[in-house]
């Protein structure tokens, strides 16, 4: 019986990485905007016109995988059970050293509601950063709040994206290679999502 | 933040209204000192001419029909950049340079280094920037070409009535303010540029009554810039406290206890 067992699959990892490539170019791209504290990264475009242009283009490849991705994940990350109840109420383990034990399907409620944070924060940005693009063409009370707007949730996302990076990688060893190669051990599946374990295998533990 | 000012040295305009004429000379005076292209008008059966600025109309008069008890009153209001002292558009410009404030106290601005994101259009109190064809923006900037010279404003010099004085600001102030003028804009947005001796309430000129920097551009620019950076690395903090203190999840954590047996 081979160590591994898949949990995801080709094109789920493609979409996963196109989401995070314009993300962080919309990041580079951005941080120029946000401030002339950072009017340093226009360079690494070529000036400051053509970093928004690829904000633009990034922004539009960022808005449709995100959503795309979202709707394929929609039914899993918008249902919670009474195991993810358990998990929220311990906030899976992480604020303890003592080792935990949750009964966790395919994701557990803090990857389902950053999810779901990401995806309202997807359709936000696109909003305000649509008006945002076309200024002159909306009234000017709405510019200013979608400026606004834009500025809030691109800070939100970028540190829900830190605790992202974080537990996917050091914090959870073992965990990364499910987005590279699509493949985890059993014994992290068994560890962190035994339910889905048990699920996809038919094994009991 | 704002830029920093020397209130004393400010140039800028007085712009008495009781005494324009509504010749708009001015108007005309500013599009031949700096080569602007005409518009295209239309006639909306009144006097006002062109009806709002345009990126090739830096200055204008806006006329405004006031009907009293049966009597009719005309008011001349010279619409323009007001060179505020605390300016939105440059609170808000991205580029370094592409809107920048003279040791005279002007907002001037370079269209070389105007990178077209439009975010003065939106932080301007007095919605007066625009752009035009080259996607850059455009306003009054006090012919910074003449001052520099040691000329007055082409608009200045053409008004026949000494309506637009331009000078030292606080002189100009403390003339007015001598001949018992209601003047507006001495100390909003820590002082206007262009400060107005105007015969009515402010509204009645479409004027706000107290201009300020419109409060959601003030929450993006000064709360939530510097909150949010202040966010990303208490996050990233945050995450490194986490792992040298709880620590990772390690995956063989208590397999090796049940399978080895060793500890």
């Amino acid at each position: 019986m081979s160590e591994y067992i898949e949990r995801f699959r080709t094109s789920e990892r493609v979409l996963h990485w196109a989401v995070t490539a314009s993300f962080f170019t919309l990041l580079l791209t951005g941080l120029g905007l946000y401030s002339r504290l950072f009017h340093g990264y226009f360079g690494l475009f070529g000036g400051g016109i053509n970093a928004i242009m690829i904000h633009k283009i990034s922004g539009v490849i960022f808005f449709f995988s995100s959503i795309y991705m979202f709707l394929n994940h929609k039914k899993d990350i918008s249902t919670f059970d009474q195991d993810d109840k358990l998990w929220i109420d311990k906030s899976g383990g992480y604020l303890s050293k003592d080792a935990s034990h949750f009964n966790i399907g395919k994701y557990n409620p803090g990857q389902k509601l950053f999810a779901l944070c990401i995806a309202a924060a997807t359709a936000v940005l696109g909003v305000t950063g649509l008006i945002a693009w076309l200024p002159l063409y909306f009234p000017r009370f709405i510019v200013q709040v979608s400026l606004m707007m834009h500025s809030l949730f691109f800070i939100g996302s970028i540190m829900f994206v830190v605790v992202h990076v974080y537990l996917a990688t050091i914090g959870n060893p073992g965990t990364i290679e499910a987005m590279l190669y699509g493949d985890v051990k059993r014994v992290w599946a068994k560890k962190h999502h035994p339910k889905w374990y048990k699920e996809t295998t038919g094994e009991n533990q | 933040m704002a830029d920093t000012i020397n209130q004393t040295a400010r140039k800028g305009f007085l712009v008495d209204t009781s005494r324009c004429i509504g010749c708009r000379s001015c108007q005309v005076a500013c599009k031949q000192w700096n080569k602007l292209e005409a518009d295209k008008t239309s006639n909306k059966g009144t006097f006002e001419n062109p009806l709002d600025l345009t990126p090739a109309l830096y200055n204008r008069i806006k006329f405004i029909e006031l009907e009293k008890s049966g009597e009719v009153s005309w008011l001349f209001f010279n619409e323009r950049c007001m060179h505020c002292g605390d300016a939105g558009c440059m609170k808000v410009c991205p580029s370094p340079g592409a809107l920048y404030r003279t040791k005279d106290g002007i907002v001037a601005y370079n269209k070389d280094k105007c990178i077209s994101c439009k975010y003065c259009v939106s932080a301007c109190p007095f919605n007066i920037p625009r752009y035009g064809d080259d996607d850059k923006v455009s306003k009054c900037h006090l012919c910074q070409d003449r001052i520099s010279g040691g000329m007055t404003p082409a608009c200045a010099k053409a008004c026949p009535t000494e309506t637009l004085k331009y000078g030292n600001r606080s002189e100009l102030i403390a003339k007015a303010a001598a001949a018992k003028k209601t003047l507006y804009g001495v100390d909003d947005l820590m002082g206007l540029g262009v400060v107005y001796a105007l015969e009515g309430p402010p509204e009645q000129y479409g004027l706000p009554a107290k201009p300020s920097i419109p409060l959601s551009i003030f929450l993006w620019k000064d709360v939530i810039k510097p909150l949010g950076i202040l966010g990303f690395w208490g996050s990233i903090g945050a995450m490194l406290l986490h792992y040298v203190t709880i620590g990772p999840k390690k995956v063989d954590d208590d397999l090796d206890v049940k399978e080895e047996g060793h500890e």
